[in-house]
């Protein structure tokens, strides 16, 4: 069943003529990893604030067709009731520490004080999640004081905590080493296991080859692509438009071109072009 | 980094009092000081309210030091301006063109008085008492909470933009900027300071509100907090009673501003 | 009322109140480093105002002296002086003020207005009189305008170039401002004059020092020294708003 389902959603920001969004239909099924990619502009981060709720109820603005998430409308809710399903993490980390809280333990705890979690439940909430994304000895460290990719993860480590059905993550890992990378794209995997659906805009395709269920292409806000990260990655459809392919992919097209691939898939990591080369 | 405060960790009574009893004593303090029909009673309040606390809370030392160097320049100016500028009085000597009134020389001591006083009172209550600990008992008596947010991300980002301007300054003047010399030479320097400053910031201000937001920060559920701090039925009363005395200050004054 | 005033604290008023006055709060000291004879501390709290409204203009007034008394007792009571400054930029901002150019008469009018104000208040202190029971008396406008005709042409003219040359089309700004400024002066006067003796221990104490040695009392000097200063100032930092919301981008400004 479908538990994010965007029909014909076309929206335009306020005071500007191009739509950012262009008929997109859009559903994914509870507990997948859905990865999407296109190039700057492209409305990556406005299809994430759409899911997220943020448009149209943050940002205002035109928006035609309906979005539902988790049974709920959006258009007949309000954006506190919203997030309680939706969680959001994007890129800077800098700007989404709330600037309230003096500990890192303290910043993970700020979403449950809002939405009123008792006392006794939070702190082993807190701990539970920052557990999970490996930063319990960050705990009494001021998130001020904290590497951009630390403070990507307590960001990230915030969200969690509030238990999100669907979790919305904007280029989550820009500031990380790939060390990082790794281990959230791992945190994030487990939990889409565990029925956790994950929306995630991202650059780095070698990593959603990896761990991603599927992979949707954006371009001038239109859906060109949607399918298995592997196809989709390699798909001719997104030659020439500047997204960003993995260089393996890259390499091994030349290579067909002049009969030196001889797969009918293009690799997208290294293992795979490895593999295809080795039959050479 | 620092956040933007002058608290000093202790282990004392005074740190361990409730923050909105520190608060409410401050307030009194300033209140009976600046209304009280006494002259003197600043100096008064100051020598035995306030020096006795410092010496409680252990902060002591220290806070003869931040007293004694923000309130310096203000006595100078008060005596200087008041006692040799000092229209019409009784001349204490004369020489050359200064003459110092006698009059001026006593009003410069009382305001003298009131100055350290405030001063005294601000800088003990800010050094005794956390911030955060502070809105946090804000919000146990019902101040909205987003106005806690607004106080508690203010302590943290002024060092912040203390230093973002500072090292705009400095990167400026390595630029060949000049920002010392006449008046109309340090006026220009400002500008190149001031719009990067406000514009850059400005740009932030959406992400941040999403994020928050996200966090759920206008949900309308009864909220909840992390962090309890401890009060006692005594620093109620003795709350109560100094609200009464802040009453009784006010009246003295207007009792006796109309008997006069 | 109450409705009107929570429609003005949405999320990023909420966001930008913090980063306003932590605005104020670094000019105002750089201001001082750099030794300028003004303040600029409250471009922050102008920018609120004219953002949001006056309430919140008036909120981020108030806590910039609040907070700022933390570490400059000096600041916190003239907490009232910031709400005001707000407010008043509130007012200016739901008129427009910040939104339309005007012309460049009107800039010229209001620079020519405040400067030859200024001088007619500087003239009539360093004139007043004080008889032998301390009363202190001030020359009369007309003897003051026959005797120094030239200075209030060159103030006139000096007043119009700064309109033409400063305020260009953020005349509206720069009347609003001005009118602050004047409200500032008047009533942050008596707190300075009764709790600080009249001093800020900043460089406008030469100015207080000049009009009580000319023989005015404590509460008009201080109350000269904020009609010289605070006009001024104000001016200034409504335009530098002005300026500042003309240079955003117009996604930002819809609210």
């Amino acid at each position: 069943m479908a538990i994010i389902d965007l029909r014909n959603v076309t929206y335009k920001y306020p005071l500007t003529q191009e739509s950012a969004l262009k008929n997109i239909n859009f559903q994914v099924n509870e507990g997948e990893f859905v990865a999407v990619i296109g190039p700057n502009g492209a409305g990556k981060s406005t299809l994430c604030y759409t899911v997220a709720g943020f448009v149209p109820h943050f940002f205002k603005g035109e928006l035609s067709g309906t979005v539902e998430v988790a049974g709920a409308d959006s258009s007949k809710s309000n954006l506190h009731e919203w997030v309680l399903n939706v969680g959001l993490a994007f890129q800077n980390p800098f700007n989404q520490i709330s600037g309230a809280k003096y500990t890192v333990f303290e910043e993970i705890a700020f979403g449950l004080e809002n939405i009123g979690v008792p006392r006794d439940e939070m702190i082993p909430r807190v701990n539970d999640a920052m557990k999970l994304t490996g930063i319990s000895e960050l705990a009494d460290r001021s998130p001020y004081s904290l590497s951009g990719g630390q403070q990507q993860r307590v960001a990230l480590t915030s969200i969690l905590v509030m238990h999100p059905k669907v979790l919305v993550l904007d280029e989550p890992t820009s500031q990380m080493d790939p060390i990082g990378t790794r281990e959230v794209f791992g945190v994030i995997r487990t939990l889409a296991e565990q029925g956790m659906t994950v929306i995630m805009a991202e650059h780095k395709v070698e990593w959603i080859a990896n761990f991603a269920d599927r992979v949707v292409a954006l371009h001038e806000g239109q859906i060109i692509e949607d399918g298995k990260p592997q196809e989709a990655l390699t798909s001719d459809v997104l030659a020439g438009k500047g997204f960003g392919i993995s260089r393996y992919t890259s390499v091994a097209r030349k290579a067909k071109e002049t009969g030196l691939w001889k797969k009918d898939k293009l690799p997208v990591t290294l293992e795979e072009a490895v593999e295809g080369f080795a039959h050479v | 980094m620092n956040t933007f405060s002058m608290y000093v960790a202790r282990e004392s009574g005074l740190h361990k009092l409730y923050p909105l009893t520190k608060a409410s004593l401050t307030l009194l303090l300033l209140i009976a000081g600046l209304t009280l029909p006494v002259n003197w009673a600043g100096y008064f309040l100051v020598l035995f309210v306030i020096f006795p606390l410092a010496i409680w809370g252990k902060v002591f030392k220290n806070f003869m030091r931040i007293v004694w160097s923000i309130s310096l320049p203000f006595i100078i100016s008060v005596i200087i301006i008041q006692s040799l500028f000092w229209g019409k009085g009784t001349p204490i000597f004369e020489f050359w063109i200064l003459a110092p009134k006698i009059e001026g020389v006593i009003f410069a001591t009382i305001s003298v008085g009131r100055i350290i006083l405030v001063m005294a009172g601000f800088i003990l209550f800010a050094m005794t008492t956390r911030p955060d600990a502070l809105m946090i008992s804000l919000k146990q008596v019902g101040v909205p909470s987003s106005l806690a947010y607004i106080i508690v991300t203010t302590l943290q980002i002024v060092p912040r933009f203390v230093t973002k301007a500072s090292t705009i300054l400095d990167a400026q003047r390595s630029r060949g900027l000049e920002t010392d010399g006449n008046l109309f030479v340090r006026s220009r320097a400002v500008v190149p300071i001031i719009l990067p400053l406000v514009l850059g910031s400005l740009m932030e201000v959406e992400e941040r509100a999403i994020a928050i937001e996200a966090r759920g920060f206008n949900s309308n559920r009864e909220e909840t907090s992390l962090i309890e701090i401890p009060d006692t039925r005594a620093q109620f009363i003795l709350r109560r009673i100094f609200m009464v005395l802040m009453i009784l200050s006010i009246i003295a004054r207007v009792a006796w501003q109309l008997s006069t | 009322m109450l409705e009107n005033i929570k429609k003005e604290f949405s999320t990023r008023i909420l966001v930008l109140i913090p980063i306003a006055i932590a605005i104020n709060i670094a000019i105002g000291e750089l201001v001082v480093r750099l030794k300028l004879p003004v303040y600029l501390d409250s471009i922050g709290t102008v920018l609120v105002g004219a953002i949001a409204g006056p309430w919140a203009g008036a909120l981020t007034g108030a806590l910039t002296n609040l907070i700022w008394g933390l570490f400059n007792p000096f600041a916190a009571p003239f907490f009232y002086v910031a709400a005001v400054i707000g407010f008043l930029a509130g007012l200016a901002g739901k008129r427009g003020a910040f939104e339309n150019e005007s012309p460049r008469w009107l800039s010229v009018l209001v620079g020519a207005v405040f400067v030859f104000s200024l001088t007619m208040f500087i003239l009539a202190f360093s004139n007043a009189s004080i008889d032998d029971t301390g009363f202190t008396s001030y020359p009369s406008m007309a003897d003051l305008f026959s005797q120094y005709a030239i200075i209030f042409v060159v103030a006139i003219l000096i007043g119009a170039a700064i309109g033409y040359f400063l305020l260009q089309r953020g005349g509206y700004a720069g009347f609003w401002g001005l009118i602050t400024g004047i409200v500032a002066a008047i009533i942050s006067a008596p707190t300075a004059a009764y709790v600080f003796g009249g001093v800020t221990g900043s460089g406008t104490d030469v100015l207080v020092a000049a009009f009580r040695a000319s023989g005015a009392g404590i509460l008009s000097s201080v109350m000269a020294q904020g009609a010289v200063s605070d006009p001024f100032d104000k001016m200034l930092s409504f335009m530098v708003v002005w300026l500042i919301l003309r240079s955003l981008p117009a996604r930002f400004k819809a609210r």
